[in-house]
């Protein structure tokens, strides 16, 4: 459970399982939507897969990440997403921002 | 190191648990011998179930099989949960530590609840590989989250009710719980269907 915690401590990571509600995804497609380095988004892809929270599914030569959240885990994004609850930052969550302060959001350029 | 399920902790636990009850409960009331004969007997069957599945799908190497063994063994957990809720409240009855004789039904239909919610909680986290999934992914995963909801929503609420309400009460409103939710589920998994028959 406290993986669960720490994984959903992280705004970029409760953004990316909110993507992840919409339907599955491609690592590529998730990417996009965050303006951060590759490695660091495969950091918090890990957390998530860490925590039981996604599923990683290769099709072809792509990666399609999904969701995998029971209904208390859902609640607790829910509960994260509305608190905005925040931890002590771990590696990816500090490369997040660090990459988000040295570099402009999409669309901000 | 691979660890091991709850379930081979918890299963031979509660098994022996419940056998002591009806064993008690027995001993204390000779006259009802058939339904604690009958409870034993249920105890033994799961017993042997769960070690047959110990034995012989753990141990396989095939991913399924183990999976297979994971969610009998749950079941067998849950049902003998139940079982030993209910034998231990009327061997209670009996010792005279409790006085409310329907405590034992409450109990168990409490436990049937949460069983419920805990099993509906988990249906979310049982994925099909997208490879072999007959309709859209997004379209299933709504499904399945909305079916856990869906059941964790009714399990809490069957609970609630058997806790709360009056006996003669609570079996209506459980029982139309139980439907309500089924019916949702069922029209879901038609909904499922017919979309993608459309799309063929």
């Amino acid at each position: 459970m406290n993986r669960v915690f720490k994984a959903l401590s992280d705004p970029t990571r409760r953004r990316v399982l909110q993507l992840l509600r919409e339907r599955p995804m491609s690592a590529g497609e998730l990417s996009e939507h965050f303006a951060v380095s590759k490695p660091t988004m495969s950091a918090h892809f890990s957390v998530l897969q860490e925590a039981d929270l996604i599923e990683a599914e290769k099709s072809g030569r792509t990666i399609i990440y999904r969701l995998r959240m029971s209904v208390l885990e859902d609640a607790l994004l829910g509960f994260a997403q509305t608190v905005g609850w925040d931890m002590k930052p771990d590696r990816a969550s500090r490369l997040t921002r660090n990459s988000v302060a040295k570099r402009p959001l999409k669309g901000e350029a | 190191m691979t660890t091991r399920p709850i379930s081979d902790y918890l299963a031979p636990a509660l098994l022996a648990l419940g056998a002591s009850f009806a064993a008690g409960s027995w001993y204390l009331r000779p006259e009802g011998a058939v339904a604690w004969a009958a409870a034993t007997a249920t105890l033994f069957v799961f017993a042997v179930v769960w070690g047959c599945v110990t034995i012989v799908l753990r141990r396989s190497t095939n991913e399924a099989r183990r999976r297979a063994a994971d969610s009998i063994g749950s079941a067998i957990v849950f049902a003998s949960l139940i079982m030993v809720v209910s034998l231990g409240v009327k061997l209670a009855v009996r010792l005279g530590a409790i006085d409310d004789p329907d405590l034992a039904r409450r109990m168990s239909n409490v436990v049937a609840g949460a069983v419920l919610a805990f099993m509906g909680n988990a249906l979310p986290k049982v994925l099909t590989p997208l490879s072999v999934l007959q309709c859209d992914g997004a379209r299933v995963q709504a499904f399945q989250r909305f079916s856990g909801w869906t059941w964790v929503l009714t399990g809490l609420t069957y609970a609630v009710a058997w806790l709360v309400l009056p006996l003669g009460l609570a079996k209506p409103v459980s029982l139309l719980l139980l439907m309500s939710a089924m019916l949702i589920i069922v029209t879901g998994v038609v909904r499922l269907r017919w979309k993608r028959h459309r799309e063929a």
